[in-house]
């Protein structure tokens, strides 16, 4: 039933009007109830007359309140609709021109688009011809003055199909300007998206003839616009034209062949206009991805073809050098590089070819012996990118029998080192990249360095086979195809040594480039013509393509629009295939802003508002707005204002009570900042750190042992320990603590696997470990050690020794005889320093392992009043000399073998025929300055 | 109601807080706060006389004190006391056990815990406590404190039936009945009890009013209730009754020679309870 510009949907509900009277009568009749109190003393009340009473009658303005809310509560069940475009229109006589947005956007609801069309000469309209005019590009495109009957039009109708790139409605409102047609009534089939050119479009159709417009928006996901791929998955964006609601859908991964090798879930918040959905796979199932779409919708937006350039690449990494220490090691910084952009693996060269990775890298091999290199030829001419790094190896001598083939120049066998103390010339930065080169467009930073290289002999192919060179023109980056691989070799070192170019950005883009080479892609991308190998249609499958689609020039990927000569789809070029994606970064916007003279049909009646909920809303804040005036009528509200006032002064004072009190915090205890994030703390501070055994009592100790120690560090010596912190070997970060403490129950847990190989990750970079077995009291334990192997099963163990007597340990801050614990005379084990070769030894042939059983940290644990808590076997001199220990062992750990010069210190003197006084220094118990 | 084991636990941290050596060095000399001398030897606190030791006594009678003066054993023989009594009686009625705020204790239950601390104070003192109208007689010894607790949440005697023999009486209600039926209430008992003590307990709402706005008052216990249209035109007239209720009850209490105790259960229990313990010092003394 329309009313007006209302339309209601169950205008019977209207009937309840009727009941609004009763309501008012029955409303007048009852007062509001009072509220009931008890009272025993009310007896004395007995004879007293109330002198005023309530008016029986409810107020009128809270009837007519009440009456409001009825109504409304009615008036919304009606469900009325405040839709002013719904009036009839009138059907005129004139030729109609059908107006048809035939763009990819349609294509989801092309079969309504259709129907609609069709529609337009039904009724009286049966005669009049009809006109068309779509809105996509074409080459030949629909003459709008072509008059077409009935069954042509229908016939016409039937056939069209939607086009798989986007519409054009300026030239299309040219073309129909153009051609002088004077429809007398115009139907506009659109997609009712982008108001920027649909608003402008609809208003110039409406001052032609009568208009009216048919919307068929997508439903769903409209479009995949964009698409990002890293170590870890693939990513990909969706935009969708209606915000509202929130949606689940779903997208899969489909082989070229179709096959679909998984799904996953896409879902818009409500609200959101867009969403991501996530593959995470693994790469050798990403390979073989060549298209995504949106399940059970396919138009030609709702599929993302995937071309080989931003696919994740396969990588293999050969490091020469065995070096322990990750933050000097050539491959860390081709492996940091990478890690964003490709899967890295390494392991030996015969195992990673086998493997089949897009690119192997090799750092500073010198030798590659003959087996292995006839497979990585043969991989190489396979399609394989073979990226060599120079260095110390590959620039030394070399055997005649053995002359490495795998460079792409021949190599003076001698390293060029610039800007030392014996050249005259200064270290040289980056020369820009040649043109032909992949690397070409890339910008050479300024403050890139080369100050060593491997220099190539001369000769007519080096210029060619030159990716990059230095500003004096000597190659950096030399390449040479070798049947459908390439060869690659960087005249440097991968990591600093040599250059700074691995700490430049450009380097990584440098590697990413070199890599693609692989598998005979990315050579002179810019130059290549790519033709269309497969292309999409509308409903999102793929056609061979039409006689007008025509390459592309590999440049204009990105930034060329897709339209018949340029259908989105598959085209293949030198460099391998490359997709165009209509809807690559589309941005669906919903058009709402119809003209008011136009009539409206399908969703753009969308404009039109649903009046019920706001009605209820109303009726139901009118309900909440007359059961706070009658609680403040019976009385209650009083009590309600208390409670707000009460709640805002408790907060106040709150806020203001709290600043105070942190100031107010200070004296002994300084240990007060354990909250917030524990490793942003640990890496700020530095701090003890202790594994967290279990048993309670134990921990207790070990962490007081900790907090006494740090605070005699912090009185005593320069370093000034934040609070100890408990760590977790198998979750916590461990090499922002410089040593950790581990003290052992009475009856330990063995750890976990996970956590031995963190330990050992950790020692192996430089940490510390402290072991205390606290059984050095128990008489006749035995081997107080014998449970080690069992609680730390797989520790990485050097041969131990106990502390020699001239140790740096006795001598790093405090001259020490022996290291006491809570247990007098125990020994302390520390790794053997008698390492055959020096480069064997870790760590400068620092110990970074200390095992002991004299319950050292029982010894340095104080409470929180800075007491000490344990006894200890020698009183109160060993429990000094016990912390003395204890601050010779920190220094040790944080200053490594610096002292160790001091140890010598008596020879030297002695040598320097200094005897005065000399002898005794070694029994003096005072602190070296 | 409270429980029994909460009633015993908070009359006893009662009974603690209360002076009960005060109490005994008054009982030596003038406020003798029940026990009444007999003027002849027996056990009490007060001394009476030395007399030679005879075999018939146990050595640790002996007072070695008075024996060193001399060469002769005496013994220290004290003055012996009886229990005096003690009886207690709570109103039964639902406007009594009745608290305004549920969090507080009802009238009834602080009725209670003072009348036990009290008790507990008497049975330690060796007086004999028991309930009015009691189920059963009033005992003496360490078990009287347990009986009078549980006499005290038992019983629900409405009548007040005087004892046969003399008493301190102690009365606690909140008297809302009227002066009038009060006194027709208590007289038998006054007949028999010389002294006594009403101990009107009553609820802080009682006194202040705090009701305003459309209000229907009612009884706790009656179904009656009364509808006053704003309750705060009411609240002056209702203070000036509750002035005067409360000035007869005074001088009921004056005119039968008894004490009157007003506690209100916003106060402390302590409070009540030292009041309570001073009249029937008071009492004590007299006797």
């Amino acid at each position: 039933m329309t009313f007006g510009p209302f339309l209601f949907m169950a205008p019977l509900t209207l009937l309840g009007l009727i009941a609004l009277p009763i309501i008012w009568i029955i409303l007048r009749a009852t007062p509001p109830s009072p509220k009931a109190a008890q009272l025993p003393s009310l007896r004395l009340l007995e004879n007293v007359d109330a002198k005023e009473e309530t008016p029986a009658r409810t107020p009128w303005w809270i009837l007519l309140l009440r009456l409001g809310a009825a109504a409304l509560a009615i008036l919304g069940l009606a469900a009325p609709i405040y839709a002013p475009g719904a009036q009839q229109s009138e059907t005129s006589d004139g030729p109609v021109l059908v107006v048809i947005d035939d763009g990819w956007t349609s294509a989801q609801r092309w079969g309504e688009v259709r129907a609609a069309a069709l529609s337009a000469l039904d009724g009286e309209a049966r005669d009049t011809p009809a006109h068309m005019l779509l809105t996509a590009p074409r080459s030949l495109n629909v003459d709008p003055n072509e008059r077409l009957s009935r069954a042509a039009f229908e016939a016409r109708i039937r056939s069209l199909q939607a086009q798989p790139w986007a519409v054009d409605r300026e030239t299309a409102l040219a073309r129909l300007d153009e051609s002088g047609l004077r429809p007398s009534r115009i139907l506009w089939l659109t997609d009712g998206l982008d108001p920027d050119s649909a608003a402008p479009f609809a208003r110039s159709l409406l001052s032609k003839a009568p208009l009216s417009i048919f919307a068929a928006r997508a439903r769903g996901p409209l479009a995949l616009t964009r698409l990002n791929a890293d170590a870890r998955g693939v990513t990909l964006m969706a935009t969708r034209a209606e915000t509202i609601r929130a949606s689940e859908h779903f997208l899969s991964a489909l082989t070229l062949d179709g096959a679909a090798l998984a799904t996953a879930e896409l879902r818009f918040e409500a609200g959101q206009s867009t969403a991501s959905a996530t593959f995470a796979l693994p790469p050798a199932a990403l390979s073989q991805i060549a298209r995504f779409q949106v399940t059970g919708s396919a138009t030609a937006g709702t599929v993302w073809l995937w071309d080989s350039a931003d696919r994740t690449r396969r990588i293999g990494v050969v490091s020469g050098d065995s070096t322990a220490q990750p933050l000097l090691s050539d491959i860390h910084y081709v492996r940091k590089a990478l890690e964003p952009f490709a899967t890295i693996s390494d392991g030996e060269l015969t195992d990673l070819i086998d493997e089949n990775p897009d690119a192997i890298i090799l750092t500073d091999i010198g030798q590659i012996d003959p087996q292995a290199r006839a497979a990585i030829s043969n991989w190489i001419e396979q399609g394989g990118a073979l990226i060599r790094f120079a260095g110390p190896r590959m620039a030394g001598p070399q055997t005649e029998s053995a002359v490495d083939d795998l460079v792409p120049a021949p190599l003076r066998r001698s390293s060029r080192a610039i800007g030392g103390t014996l050249t005259w010339e200064e270290p040289q930065p980056l020369g820009d990249f040649p043109e032909a080169s992949p690397f070409a467009g890339l910008t050479p930073p300024d403050d890139i360095r080369v100050r060593q290289q491997v220099l190539a002999r001369p000769g007519p192919e080096l210029a060619r086979r030159t990716w990059a060179r230095l500003a004096d023109g000597s190659p950096l980056v030399t390449a040479d195809r070798r049947g459908q691989g390439t060869l690659i070799l960087f005249h440097v070192t991968a990591g600093p040594d040599w250059s700074d170019l691995p700490y430049a950005g450009v380097f990584v883009d440098m590697l990413r480039r070199s890599i693609a080479a692989g598998r005979g892609e990315a050579i002179s991308d810019e130059e290549g013509l790519y033709s269309p190998s497969l292309t999409l249609n509308a409903a999102g499958g793929l056609t061979q393509p039409s006689a007008g689609a025509t390459p592309l020039r590999a440049s204009d990927f990105g930034t060329v629009i897709p339209s018949e000569e340029h259908p989105p789809g598959l085209y293949q070029g030198p460099a391998g295939t490359r997709a165009l994606n209509v809807a690559a970064e589309y941005t669906a916007t919903a058009m709402t802003d119809w003209p008011s003279g136009a009539r409206l049909l399908g969703d753009a009646e969308a404009r039109t508002i649903r009046l019920g909920g706001l009605l209820l809303a109303a009726a139901i804040a009118l309900l909440c707005l007359d059961l706070i005036v009658a609680l403040g009528l019976a009385g209650r509200l009083p009590a309600l204002q208390r409670a707000v006032a009460a709640g805002l002064v408790i907060t106040l004072t709150g806020s203001l009570a709290l600043p105070g009190d942190s100031a107010a915090q200070s004296g002994f205890q300084r240990f007060t900042d354990d909250i917030g994030d524990k490793e942003t703390a640990a890496a700020l501070d530095m701090r003890l750190a202790y594994i967290e055994t279990g048993d309670a009592r134990a921990d207790r100790a070990t962490k007081a042992g900790l907090e006494g120690l740090s605070l005699v560090l912090f009185r005593r010596s320069s370093v000034e320990p934040a609070a100890p912190h408990a760590v977790d070997p198998e979750t916590d970060a461990l090499d922002v603590y410089p040593v950790i403490f581990l003290a052992l129950p009475d009856t330990p847990e063995p750890l976990s696997e996970t956590a031995m190989a963190r330990l050992n990750a950790y020692m192996r970079n430089g940490g510390a470990l402290f072991i205390d077995t606290r059984r050095g009291g128990e008489i006749g334990a035995g081997n107080s050690f014998d449970d080690l192997d069992r609680v730390l099963a797989g520790l990485d163990t050097p041969p131990l020794a106990p502390v020699p007597q001239d140790h740096v340990l006795t001598r790093s801050y405090y001259l020490l005889q022996s290291f006491q614990g809570r247990y007098a005379n125990r020994n302390l084990w520390i790794e053997a320093t008698g390492a055959a070769d020096k480069t064997e030894r870790r760590g400068d042939g620092v110990s970074r392992l200390f095992v002991g059983d004299a319950d050292y940290l029982a010894a340095w644990a104080i409470d929180e009043r800075g007491r000490p808590i344990y006894s200890v076997d020698g009183g109160d001199t060993q429990r000094e000399m016990s912390i003395r220990f204890g601050v010779n062992l920190i220094i040790y750990i944080l200053t490594g073998n610096y002292k160790e010069d001091q140890v010598h210190v008596p020879a030297l003197l002695e040598r320097l025929g200094e005897d005065d006084g000399v002898g005794d220094f070694d029994l003096d118990e005072d602190v070296i300055p | 109601m409270i429980s029994i084991s909460t009633l015993r636990a908070d009359a006893e941290v009662l009974a603690r807080q209360l002076p009960g050596l005060a109490l005994q060095a008054a009982a030596a000399d003038v406020i003798h706060p029940g026990a009444a001398g007999r003027k002849r030897a027996g056990s009490g606190e007060q001394f009476w006389q030395y007399r030679r030791y005879t075999q018939t006594d146990a050595a640790d009678r002996i007072d070695w004190r008075r024996s060193a003066r001399g060469d002769e054993y005496f013994v220290r023989e004290t003055e012996l006391e009886t229990a005096r009594t003690v009886l207690f009686w709570t109103d039964p009625q639902a406007g009594f056990d009745w608290s305004s705020d549920p969090g507080r204790e009802t009238k009834a239950d602080r009725a209670r815990t003072i009348m036990l601390a009290l008790g507990i104070l008497l049975a330690k003192d060796g007086e004999r406590i028991g309930l009015l109208s009691g189920s059963r007689p009033a005992s003496i010894g360490k078990s009287a404190a347990d009986k009078l607790a549980e006499d005290l949440l038992s019983s629900a005697a409405e009548r007040i039936d005087p004892p046969r023999a003399q008493a301190l009486a102690v009365v606690a209600s909140d008297f809302y009945d009227g002066t009038e039926t009060w006194r027709a209430r208590l007289a038998p008992l006054a007949r028999t009890c010389r002294h006594g003590v009403l101990l009107a307990i009553s609820d802080p709402v009682e006194h202040e009013f705090p009701f305003s706005g459309r209000t229907k008052f009612s009884r706790p216990g009656s179904s009656l209730d009364r509808l006053f249209g704003r309750a705060e035109t009411v609240r002056d007239t209702y203070l000036e009754k509750m002035a005067a209720h409360e000035a007869a009850l005074q001088k009921l209490a004056e005119h039968m020679g008894w004490a009157l105790i007003k506690h209100r259960t916003d106060q402390t229990s302590l409070r009540g309870a030292a009041a309570l313990q001073v009249a029937l010092e008071r009492f004590g003394g007299k006797a």
